[in-house]
């Protein structure tokens, strides 16, 4: 006699299982990194609740297995800290807290780990993710957003619909360097070839450069240092049954309001944009329908992309549809 | 104060081309200069460079410098009249009075000959007070060969024995014998080696085995001499690009003894 | 002359001196350490007292201020050499006990070695006056115990941070000024008296050790990146330059340039031929300098025990555990390592 309303459930972030009558929650980590004290409210719930597993998702949360749908209130009780603690703390507005999530469409923001750890990595991507989570969620449109400390991408920026990637403007002073090659060299096998030697000092090709900071790293005489911070957006990528493809640049050299501005943008251009007679509509495919220069026009609303940075007036997509025939 | 690095303007007096790639040019100078020294020979915007004195006289010295890169190339480019700019003389040269009524035997690998020309021209005008001079000689090719003209002279007055690694297609006509050098040091009459003093100066490995050669003609270590070359940025003992171990070839050198050349690990 | 100097006016005083001093000091530039988010403790010429960073080692040394990374020696025309011009004002440079004895080193190398005066240095060097920090405790991978350079006798000016004051032990023209800025104290200086690092540097180096296989697992280690040499304030070594101004190819200037026994190129020679290619070779030609050859022309170690190349190795290359193995090797306590 379950009688479930089965939208408000996977709104909730539990979802239909494969076992009749048992759901799975979702837990948010935004930006992929969490206190270990919540541990023990998901231990808890697995243990008591669950199957005594945790599965780690792509997307660096956590999905709770094995849950008989009718403790799904219990739980959201028990849950209430880590809504508090990770939600309410960072910002997001969250209306009742022993609810469970208020949406789940769109998805956790995962980050690579960034430079609280990684040497590579341009900023502190955690904290980035907080804030774009905090602009984002709770929200039910479905989307993906990563963000990555540096062109290495290990979030994997590059297959979601937006992808945010660190970059720093290396900055140069002739007088401290002492002509060893060692930033030309590595950027021409690591990252771009954006830079070459002239009358013995280095002269960086801005077209060509990444902002991935590796000239910085290698410097034995901090010729090369830190100027100032700015982040690179690819879009629509994704995975899928319908034409699968990595995301491309659409903006770059554009500093972190920019990138925050063009999210909030987004989600206004889906709520205009959107089918509504379809279930869902994933955002790739309303550009797909509505064409870029639609897209830019809306998201690109009173975004400032300062002086440097560079916008995309078009992108050649690509990717490839499942056509068996060219098999 | 003095400044050590300011290069003076010498004008060009005489190019005489030895080879394709290897041009001698006269300045007109009044340095005091001995053999197996340097100077540090540079074009304003070009870069600097050491390079050895070949030869010299009153009024005049004489480099001849082969054109191996950016500096070099431009040099090649000029002409009598024209100058460059250099500083110097750097370094010890050849302890000639070591030479003195002794049998001389000079081993020199291609532009190795350069540094030890004056000591050769001068025994050859009757100037010198060896007993005896005896100059082996190797060159890539026969067209590789510096001072032809100056050899055949001096194989008038002393021997002379001269061997090419190879002969290619457009060697001038070639007699002399072929093979290393190190094949004439084991035939070299050495008629007292006790009374016999070696100069060997070419390329790194070359003077390596050539020294092990004349050690086995009984030849002292003591009594060998060779001549190193290193980059060399200050000829002052500044720039630190000579040193080897405490020594540097600038200042100490860039001849050595074989019993301190020997103990120098690079 | 012991003083002791409220912090606002010892910037008083730094501003008077600065009519006739250029001062320079170790600051924390923050964000402009290589990775992001980190500070750069380096030297630059400072306006305030509160710039000046007392609590944490410098990355360069000051050596940059006398003897910069980039130094033109001459400027030319066509037919002219000029030399860029040398600052009225003295130099006063914050720095520390160590940093002192690296100063005497570069002193042997550009005043002395080979019986003339580098005139470039020279200069630069009679102009400076040192305002030396006393180090309260040792930093990490200190060695200046081991190396006998903690202690200092000539120093122009002594501080020590006490609270919100300096207390300082001025000399010389520098007693007078210093007076007026504060009340007389008995200012006995204090030198660092043990490291958490310490090594024992061989007398004698056998041939041997040149070619032990301890040097080849450098070869493995070592990237030849230079950052230990350039942090380095007792390092010398430079290259020269020829540049020419694009726009007039007919002037242009001679440099010379920092260079590293470390980094390729550092020995060859035009037409390609060079020597320790291997990084191993080089490591031992550097560690050589440092504690062996150096002593053997002048006297006494070139490495003042700084630790700045073991704090900037990016391959956790230790330099003072170096000299440690090199001892042991060298004693003969363990020759097959
Ligand atoms: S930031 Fe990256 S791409 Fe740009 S010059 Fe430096 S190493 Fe090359
Ligand atoms: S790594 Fe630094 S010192 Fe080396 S060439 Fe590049 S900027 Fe110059
Ligand atoms: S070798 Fe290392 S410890 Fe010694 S002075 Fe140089 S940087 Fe300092
Ligand atoms: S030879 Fe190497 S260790 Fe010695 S001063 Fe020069 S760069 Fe430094
Ligand atoms: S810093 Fe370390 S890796 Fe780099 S050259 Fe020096 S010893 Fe080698
Ligand atoms: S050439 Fe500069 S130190 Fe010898």
């Amino acid at each position: 006699m379950l009688d479930i309303n089965t939208k408000k459930l996977i709104k909730n972030a539990y979802r239909v299982t494969k076992d009749r009558g048992f759901t799975a929650l979702r837990v948010r980590v935004p930006g992929g990194s969490l206190d270990v004290r919540y541990f023990d409210i998901i231990k808890r719930i697995a243990e008591e609740y669950g199957s005594g597993r945790v599965h780690i998702t792509t997307r660096q949360g956590f999905e709770i297995p094995g849950i008989p749908m009718v403790k799904i209130a219990e739980i959201n009780e028990i849950m209430a800290p880590l809504l508090a603690g990770m939600e309410s703390a960072i910002g997001v507005e969250i209306n009742d807290l022993n609810g469970g999530y208020p949406a789940a469409g769109t998805r956790n923001v995962s980050a690579c780990i960034g430079n609280s750890v990684c040497p590579f990595a341009n900023f502190n991507t955690t904290e980035l993710a907080r804030k774009i989570e905090k602009v984002i969620y709770p929200n039910d449109f479905h989307v993906k957003i990563a963000v990555t400390g540096c062109p290495n991408d290990c979030i994997k920026a590059h297959m979601q619909d937006i992808g945010v990637i660190g970059m720093v403007l290396p900055e140069y002073d002739p007088d401290r360097c002492i002509g060893c090659e060692a930033c030309m060299k590595n950027c021409r096998k690591v990252a771009s070839g954006a830079l070459s030697m002239v009358n013995y000092k280095v002269k960086r090709d801005h077209q060509r450069c990444l902002g991935c900071g590796e000239c910085i790293l290698k410097c034995p005489a901090s010729a090369w240092t830190r100027g100032d911070r700015y982040y690179r957006l690819v879009i629509m990528g994704r995975t899928g049954k319908k034409n699968p493809r990595i995301a491309r640049t659409f903006m770059e050299w554009v500093g972190e309001d920019a990138v925050l501005k063009v999210i909030a943008n987004m989600y206004a251009y889906i709520d205009k944009y959107i089918d509504r007679t379809l279930p869902k509509e994933h955002v790739g495919y309303i550009v797909d329908r509505t064409g870029l220069p639609v897209f830019c026009r809306e998201v690109l609303l009173d975004v400032d992309t300062g002086s440097m940075g560079k916008v995309a007036g078009f992108i050649p997509f690509g990717g490839y549809v499942y056509e068996r025939s060219s098999y | 104060m003095n400044n050590a690095y300011l290069p003076f303007k010498a004008a060009i007096t005489g190019v005489m081309p030895q080879t394709a790639s290897d041009y001698t040019y006269r300045l007109a100078t009044d340095l005091d200069v001995r053999p197996g020294q340097f100077m540090e020979v540079s074009i304003p915007g070009v870069g600097e460079a050491p390079i050895s004195v070949s030869d010299f006289g009153s009024g005049w010295i004489e480099m001849t410098i082969r054109n191996v890169g950016r500096l070099t190339g431009v040099i090649h480019e000029l002409k009598p009249g024209g100058h460059f700019f250099i500083r110097g003389p750097y370094g010890h040269g050849f302890p000639l009075e070591e030479f003195t009524g002794r049998d001389l035997i000079i081993a020199a690998g291609g532009t190795g000959l350069a540094p030890v020309k004056s000591i050769l021209s001068r025994h050859c005008s009757g100037q010198g007070r060896l007993k005896s001079l005896t100059l082996l000689a190797g060159f890539k090719t026969p067209s590789d060969m510096l001072f032809k003209d100056e050899i055949s002279a001096w194989r008038e007055k002393i021997d002379v024995q001269i061997t090419v690694d190879k002969i290619d297609e457009n060697s001038s006509p070639w007699d002399g014998s072929t093979g290393l050098i190190t094949g004439l040091i084991t035939k070299v009459p050495v008629q007292n080696p006790g009374n016999t003093r070696v100069i060997i100066v070419g390329p790194p490995v070359m003077m390596k085995f050539s020294a092990l050669e004349f050690l086995k003609r009984d030849i002292a270590r003591e009594n060998i001499w060779v001549s190193f070359e290193r980059k060399m940025c200050c000829g002052l003992g500044k720039c630190g690009h000579c040193k080897i171990d405490d020594t540097y070839v600038c200042l100490e050198g860039p001849v050595f003894n074989y019993t301190r050349a020997e103990e120098l690990i690079d | 002359m012991g003083v002791y100097i409220k912090n606002n006016s010892f910037d008083q005083l730094l501003t008077e001196l600065s009519r006739d001093y250029i001062i320079t000091a170790p600051v924390k530039l923050p964000g402009k350490g290589a990775f992001s988010d980190t500070p750069l403790v380096t030297y630059r010429e400072i306006r305030g007292a509160g710039e000046i960073e007392f609590n944490e080692k410098s990355r360069f040394s000051p050596k940059e201020i006398i003897y910069p990374i980039t130094q033109t020696l001459f400027y030319f025309t066509e037919n002219e050499y000029s030399r860029p011009a040398v600052p009225d004002q003295g130099i006063i440079i914050f720095c520390r006990a160590c940093d002192v004895h690296a100063f005497r080193r570069l002193d042997e190398i550009f005043l002395r070695n080979g019986g003339c005066e580098d005139i470039y240095f020279a200069e630069l060097r009679k102009k400076v006056k040192f305002f030396v920090m006393e180090c309260r405790e040792s930093f990490e991978n200190c060695f200046c115990v081991s190396m006998g350079t903690n202690r200092l006798e000539d120093y122009d000016v002594m501080l020590r941070v006490s609270g919100d004051a300096q207390e300082c032990d001025a000399r010389g023209d520098f007693a007078g000024i210093f007076t007026g800025y504060g009340e007389a104290v008995e200012m006995i200086p204090r030198f660092v008296e043990e490291n958490h690092t310490k090594v024992t540097v061989p007398e004698n180096i056998d041939r041997q050790v040149f070619k032990h296989p301890l040097w080849e697992e450098y070869s493995s280690r070592c990237i030849a990146c230079g950052h230990c040499t350039v942090s380095c304030p007792t390092c010398t070594c430079f290259t020269m330059q020829d540049i020419f101004y694009e726009d007039n190819p007919k002037c242009g200037e001679r440099r010379r340039v920092w260079a590293s026994c470390m980094i390729d190129g550092f020995t060859s020679m035009v037409g390609g031929h060079g020597f320790r290619n291997e990084k191993g070779d080089r490591m031992r030609f550097k560690v050589m300098h440092k504690i062996y050859d150096f002593r053997k022309r002048f006297g006494y170690n070139m490495c003042v025990g700084c630790g700045r190349c073991d704090d900037v190795c990016p391959e956790y290359i230790s330099f003072a555990n170096c000299i440690n193995r090199v001892n042991t090797i060298a004693s003969g306590v363990s020759a097959h390592e």
